[in-house]
C-alpha cells in the first residue's frame, strides 16, 4: 500500500506536472479576427465529459478484481494484478505527464491499470471493515463537489503562494512515503505514525486528506485556465487525467484515515 | 440497504451531479478576473525552494510525532 502511495505522490500530475511548461508549449495563439472553435480548443465541457469517461474505465476495471477477489476470499489470487496494475499505471502517468499529446491514449489506459489496484485493495479494505469502501467514495466525491463550488464561486482563491505551499507539501509527503517504502524494503519497519491509528497517526491522515483535497483547487484551476487559454484539444485528456490522478490519491487517503479510525 | 449504503450512496450520487452540472460552467468573476491568479505558463518558484519547504515540513512533522 505505502509502496504505491509513493508511487502515485510521484506519478501524480495534480502537481509535478502542472508545471512551467504546461501551457507553454501547447497554448495555440488566437490571431486577431480569428475566432477558435471549441471543435479544436480544450473546453469546460469537454475536460468534464473526458473525466466522466475516466471515472467510468476505473469503476469497470476496479469491479473486475473486486469480484474476482470476493469470489476467491483469497487476497493472493488479486495481488499480482493488483501490483501489475499499480506498475503500470505509473509508468503510464510518466508518460502522460511527459508526452501530454498522447493523454487521449494513455489517460484511459491508466484508468484502467489503476482501477486494477483499487478493486482490489478496496475488496481487502471492505472485507476487514464492512461499508467502508462507500464511505471512502462518498466522503472523496463529496470533497470533489464541495471544492468544486468553493473554487468555482471565488470562495477559495488558488494563488502562487497557495500553489507554493500545496506543491511543496505535497512533496513532502511523498518524500516521507518513498522514506517509509525504503525502510520497509530493509526490514526496519518503515515509519511507525504514518501507518498508526494514534492520535498522531489520525492527525496525520488527516493532514494529508486535507493537502489531497486542496490539490483538486489546483487542478481546477489548471483546467479553467487552459479553457480560457484555448489549449489544444488535448489537454483536455489531460485535464481530466491530472483530476484522477488526484481523486484516486483522495480516496486511498479517506480509506486508510476511515481504516484507522475503526481500527480503535 | 443499510443505513450507511442509503446515506453515502446518496452523497456519491449527489456529488456526481454536483461536478457534472457544474463543472461546465466557467467560474465566477470574483475568481477569474484577480490580479494575484496562478500563471501555469510561467514557474515564479524554483524547485529548490519547493524542496527546502518540503524538507521543513517533514523536519516539522517528524519532531512532532517525537513530542506526542
Amino acid at each position: 500500500m505505502s509502496n504505491h502511495r509513493a508511487l502515485q505522490m510521484f506519478g501524480r500530475s495534480g502537481n509535478p506536472a502542472l508545471n512551467a511548461d504546461t501551457f507553454g508549449n501547447s497554448v495555440k495563439p488566437s490571431p486577431s479576427g480569428i475566432q477558435s472553435t471549441s471543435s479544436d480548443t480544450m473546453t469546460l465541457e469537454g475536460t468534464v465529459n473526458k473525466t466522466g469517461i475516466l471515472l467510468a474505465l476505473v469503476v469497470l476495471s476496479a469491479s473486475w478484481t473486486w469480484n474476482m477477489f470476493f469470489e476467491s476470499g483469497n487476497p493472493a489470487t488479486v495481488m499480482p494484478i493488483a501490483f501489475g496494475g499499480a506498475i503500470v499505471g505509473f509508468i503510464l502517468a510518466l508518460v502522460t505527464i511527459f508526452k501530454k499529446q498522447w493523454a487521449g491514449t494513455t489517460a484511459p489506459l491508466y484508468a484502467i491499470a489503476e482501477g486494477l489496484f483499487l478493486g482490489a485493495i478496496s475488496g481487502i479494505f471492505e472485507m476487514q471493515y464492512p461499508g467502508i469502501v462507500i464511505q471512502a467514495v462518498g466522503l472523496t466525491l463529496g470533497t470533489l463537489a464541495s471544492l468544486l463550488f468553493l473554487y468555482k464561486t471565488g470562495i477559495v482563491k488558488p494563488t502562487e503562494n497557495f500553489r507554493l505551499m500545496i506543491t511543496s507539501a505535497t512533496m513532502g509527503i511523498g518524500l516521507l512515503y518513498l522514506v517509509s517504502m525504503l525502510m520497509n524494503m530493509f526490514g526496519s519497519g518503515g515509519i511507525g505514525f504514518i501507518h498508526s491509528n494514534g492520535l498522531f497517526g489520525i492527525g496525520f491522515s488527516l493532514f494529508v486528506v486535507a493537502i489531497a483535497a486542496l490539490n483538486l483547487v489546483l487542478d481546477f484551476d489548471f483546467i479553467e485556465q487552459g479553457s480560457e487559454m484555448n489549449a489544444p484539444k488535448y489537454m483536455e485528456w489531460f485535464g481530466a487525467f491530472s483530476l484522477m490522478v488526484t481523486l484516486i490519491w483522495l480516496y486511498l487517503e479517506m480509506l486508510r484515515l476511515l481504516a484507522k479510525l475503526r481500527s480503535r | 440497504m443499510d443505513a450507511n449504503t442509503l446515506i453515502f450512496g446518496s452523497m456519491t450520487v449527489i456529488s456526481l451531479a454536483i461536478f457534472f452540472y457544474l463543472g461546465q460552467f466557467k467560474a465566477s468573476t470574483k475568481q477569474t478576473e484577480r490580479d494575484d491568479r496562478i500563471s501555469w505558463s510561467e514557474r515564479n518558484f524554483s524547485i529548490g525552494k519547493i524542496l527546502l519547504y518540503s524538507l521543513v515540513l517533514i523536519g516539522g512533522i517528524v519532531l512532532v510525532s517525537q513530542f506526542l
